[in-house]
């Protein structure tokens, strides 16, 4: 960011001094240095992935945002970029994900799949928008969104970082310290539930016989 | 010898690198833009293309090919006094066909005469499961909802969008595909020269 844009603008400076320093408040500061260094959490689901690697490709670059360094590890990632398809059986894995990412941490929901189903909202094995789970920052329509698209949701995501202050935001709430933890899902009705394979083995087989007596 | 490979790998970064700034120099020499206009990123997205091709996205952006779809919208024709004349019928045939069932129109009837009204008290199309297919708009039977271009839509909330938001000037229609918009208007021209022969037809008939 540049001078002008960094310093407050309600605090007279000296012509002469004006080049050489930056009055800014802290939360300013800090949201720079955010914002311009969004980690991703190299991740990705299904189709909308492909779109994201080549947003970070040379093509596209998202270097030139600070967002390059896509980790490996969600230790040291500060976005979850969820790009796809949520699977009732992956969701577990990805608030898992999410949990173990350290504080300030941003979700954007890429793509139609991640932020309501898409094409497969009401698939048995679907869930339908990883909304219901996590705390979504972006959303970012499309079928694929094109890497242009995506970069657009990530300008949006860098506004909203700009906005933040530390008073508000909840990874600074001392009273509240669980305050971002997010209950990993359990595998219940809804979800894939492995412990319940012997029984619904049963049922089909039951089944089976029901039908070849009939 | 062991690195060979690497070398030559290496010799296309180089290439690559020193071909950017050759390329610059002779763009400012012929004194035209490489980097921000229509012409720099055409030639930088064809095959001929030299050195760095980056998209500067939100400075530049890839020029569109007028068949690239994103979320549809309602077109409406504007009429003299400024009244949007509504495209759409609610016929519902889009939301018939629509893959993922994203479409939801509310109908609704003429209080005083009872019968419905053709153009739709209000049309959703959820934007965050339009799987941007394009069926609706191939379907249509009115030339009514079309593919948008516009992909900068982002936002904090679930993207629900509402008549407000989808309705869109044919103008706008006319600039983002001018070819399809072109053929729909002449068949349109040529359907009405008939409609009117043939009523001159019947009219000198029964005479
Ligand atoms: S939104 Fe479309 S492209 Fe993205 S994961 Fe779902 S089906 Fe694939
Ligand atoms: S957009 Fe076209 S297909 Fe859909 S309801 Fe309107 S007229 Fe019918
Ligand atoms: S583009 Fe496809 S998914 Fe989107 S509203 Fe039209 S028919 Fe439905």
């Amino acid at each position: 960011m540049d001078n002008e844009k960094l310093s407050l603008p309600q605090y007279d400076i000296p012509e002469d001094m004006q080049h050489a320093i930056a009055v800014t408040t802290l939360d300013r500061l800090y949201n720079w240095g955010r914002r311009s260094s969004v980690w991703p959490l190299m991740f990705g689901l299904a189709c909308c992935a492909i779109e994201m690697i080549a947003a970070q490709t040379a093509r596209y670059d998202m270097a030139r945002f600070g967002m390059e360094v896509m980790r490996p590890t969600p230790r040291q990632a500060d976005l979850l970029l969820v790009s796809g398809t949520v699977t009732k059986k992956m969701v577990p894995a990805i608030v898992r994900l999410y949990n173990q990412m350290p504080e300030p941490k941003y979700v954007v929901a890429m793509g139609a799949c991640a932020s309501g189903g898409g094409p497969f909202k009401e698939g048995y094995n679907v869930v339908a928008g990883i909304d219901k789970f996590l705390p979504v920052d972006v959303y970012i329509p499309g079928c694929p969104p094109t890497p242009q698209a995506l970069i657009a949701g990530m300008i949006k995501l860098q506004e909203k970082i700009d906005k933040q202050t530390m008073k508000t935001n909840r990874w600074y709430d001392k009273k509240k310290v669980d305050a971002n933890y997010v209950p990993v899902p359990v595998l219940g009705p809804d979800l894939m539930d492995p412990r319940r394979y012997d029984e619904l083995k049963a049922a089909a087989a039951a089944k089976a016989t029901q039908q070849e007596s009939a | 010898m062991y690195g060979k490979g690497i070398l030559k790998g290496l010799s296309v970064t180089w290439k690559r690198f020193w071909e950017t700034y050759t390329e610059d120099i002779s763009w400012i020499l012929r004194g035209k833009k490489r980097y921000n206009t229509v012409e720099g990123v055409t030639h930088r997205s064809s095959k001929d293309t030299k050195g760095i091709f980056t998209v500067q996205y939100p400075d530049e952006r890839l020029n569109l090919p007028e068949e690239a779809r994103y979320i549809p919208f309602l077109v409406y024709n504007e009429k003299p006094d400024g009244d949007k004349e509504i495209l759409c019928t609610s016929c519902g045939i889009c939301a018939k066909v629509c893959p993922p069932q994203c479409i939801w129109i509310v109908r609704s009837n003429n209080p005083e005469t009872g019968r419905p009204i053709p153009e739709p008290t209000e049309f959703y199309i959820d934007a965050d499961i339009c799987m941007n297919c394009g069926f609706c708009s191939e379907y249509c039977p009115f030339d009514a909802i079309k593919m948008d271009h516009d992909f900068e839509i982002a936002s904090y909330e679930r993207n629900v969008f509402n008549m407000e938001k989808l309705l869109k000037p044919s103008s706008y229609y006319q600039s983002i595909r001018p070819e399809n918009f072109a053929r729909e208007e002449a068949a349109r021209k040529e359907k009405e020269a008939a409609k009117a022969a043939k009523e001159a037809a019947k009219a000198a008939a029964t005479q």
